[in-house]
């Protein structure tokens, strides 16, 4: 199980910034090891937010993402107190969901 | 330092006159005429390090939480709000893991697996943090976080790197126990040349006694059209002892000349907007040149620049953003708006 994501979610004017750090390796797949192996690659594939049950942003990643994203968006329509959840999959089917409460 | 063997520089032998003044010790000053002891009031506002032992931390805490609150104002627009951003300075936090923290030792350092170095992995004191947060952060506006808030501040950058839990509540009380759980704290070594006075040093420089070159080469200089690219060198050294600084560009300071901008050179340096901004290029922010090109032809141009310097701004030149500058004054932002558009005249 891979560590929990750290968000922060606040209102700023009529949006929703969220700032996401996420914890992963995001192998490209195309590194070898000192023995000379080819680290096999492993990568978030999809990312999704979602704020009361709707999906506010859905993302398709590569291998082309650094090691511990960092993402941040925005959107309309949320307040304070409510809740966003972040989740991602990655290439071997590893999950994780996290959610936050949006500041004011 | 004070001991009476060591060769006697002047400025050794003030210091140590003066700490020998100094409260506790009831010595009259022996050198009439040389200044004056320091007052205690004047030792206590200058003596603020903070000893790896934490000898001379002040008492105090904070929490975790007030911690997130000061870091998203005051230090998030540079580390990032996580501490992750390389886009200023490098990475405050990441590169630890649980088992550094049980160990001692940050194993990325050893194995050298981490590309990017940061803070949390090198940091082996834990005063070392507290000291520098509370004595140059933030960097726009120094000494300004007290000693309740720089106890937060830390707190918070340790609940980043999962070291301390969200609710936990740093105090002089318990910092050494926080020192306990650092992941690089016994990543010291004093196995080199440096650090014991019987050390050997790693590099051997001989001087030559025979057969030795019998004038040295200048095998390369600085062509002529980029010695000035810094000012003048000459004007920026210190004006006494052995080596002084080359003479690269037209004398005379702005100061000595006077007129209308001679209080820029001041201001700057109080400001420091030379850390960011340069006079003929970028840094992190835009050049003078390039901000002097873009504003000068437009209509309240000096308004909206000393504006953009009481206030600060992100988002115009790149999205690194320039921090509100609070100590200056709408006369001085005002001088410098002006200073700017005209195209930096010394």
């Amino acid at each position: 199980m891979a560590d929990p994501m750290r968000i922060r979610a606040k209102i700023e004017g009529d949006k929703t910034v969220v700032r996401v750090l996420m914890a992963h390796e995001m192998e490209t797949g195309q590194r070898r090891d000192s023995t000379g192996k080819v680290v096999p690659a492993h990568f978030i594939q999809e990312v999704t937010a979602t704020h009361n049950g709707k999906t506010v942003l859905a993302a398709q990643w590569g291998p082309a993402i650094s090691k511990n994203p960092y993402l941040q968006f925005q959107f309309a329509g949320a307040k304070a107190g409510e809740k966003i959840a972040i989740a991602w999959v990655d290439n071997k089917g590893d999950k994780r969901t996290d959610e936050a409460t949006i500041a004011a | 330092m004070c001991r009476s063997d060591v060769a006697a520089a002047v400025a050794l032998a003030l210091a140590c006159t003066l700490s020998h003044a100094g409260p506790g010790t009831g010595k009259a000053p022996t050198w009439p005429g040389i200044g004056r002891p320091a007052t205690p009031a004047e030792i206590r506002a200058w003596d603020i390090d903070v000893r790896p032992d934490f000898k001379g931390l002040p008492r105090g805490q904070g929490s975790v939480a007030r911690g997130q609150d000061i870091w998203e104002s005051k230090c998030a627009s540079c580390h990032g709000v996580f501490g992750e951003s390389n886009e200023v300075f490098t990475p405050i936090v990441g590169g630890t893991t649980r088992k550094d923290v049980q160990t001692g030792r940050v194993e990325a350092l050893a194995k050298g697996t981490e590309a990017q170095r940061t803070t949390m992995m090198k940091l082996s004191t834990l005063s070392t943090l507290w000291d520098y947060i509370h004595r140059a952060m933030p960097w726009n506006n120094p000494r300004t976080l007290g000693v309740d808030d720089t106890y937060a501040v830390t707190a918070y950058i340790l609940n980043l790197a999962e070291i301390l839990p969200g609710d936990f509540v740093l105090s002089d009380r318990n910092i050494r126990e926080v020192q306990a759980l650092l992941p690089n704290r016994d990543g010291k070594s004093p196995r080199h040349g440096l650090w014991l006075p019987t050390g050997k040093p790693d590099v051997r420089n001989v001087a030559c006694m025979r057969n030795c070159a019998p004038d040295v080469k200048i095998a390369s200089s600085l062509p002529d059209h980029a010695r000035g690219s810094h000012g003048n060198l000459a004007d920026q050294d210190r004006n006494r002892g052995g080596l002084r600084g080359q003479v690269t560009a037209a004398s005379a300071t702005a100061a000595a000349r006077g007129g209308e901008f001679a209080a820029v050179k001041e201001l700057t340096g109080k400001a420091a907007c030379l850390g960011c901004h340069g006079v003929d290029r970028k840094i992190v922010g835009p050049g003078f040149n390039q901000v002097s090109e873009k504003y000068r032809a437009k209509d309240n141009a000096e308004a909206y620049l000393a504006g953009k310097i009481k206030a600060g701004g992100q988002g115009i030149w790149g999205q690194v953003p320039m921090p509100p500058s609070v100590t200056i004054s709408d006369a001085d932002a005002a001088l410098l708006a002006r200073w700017i558009l005209k195209g930096t005249p010394e």
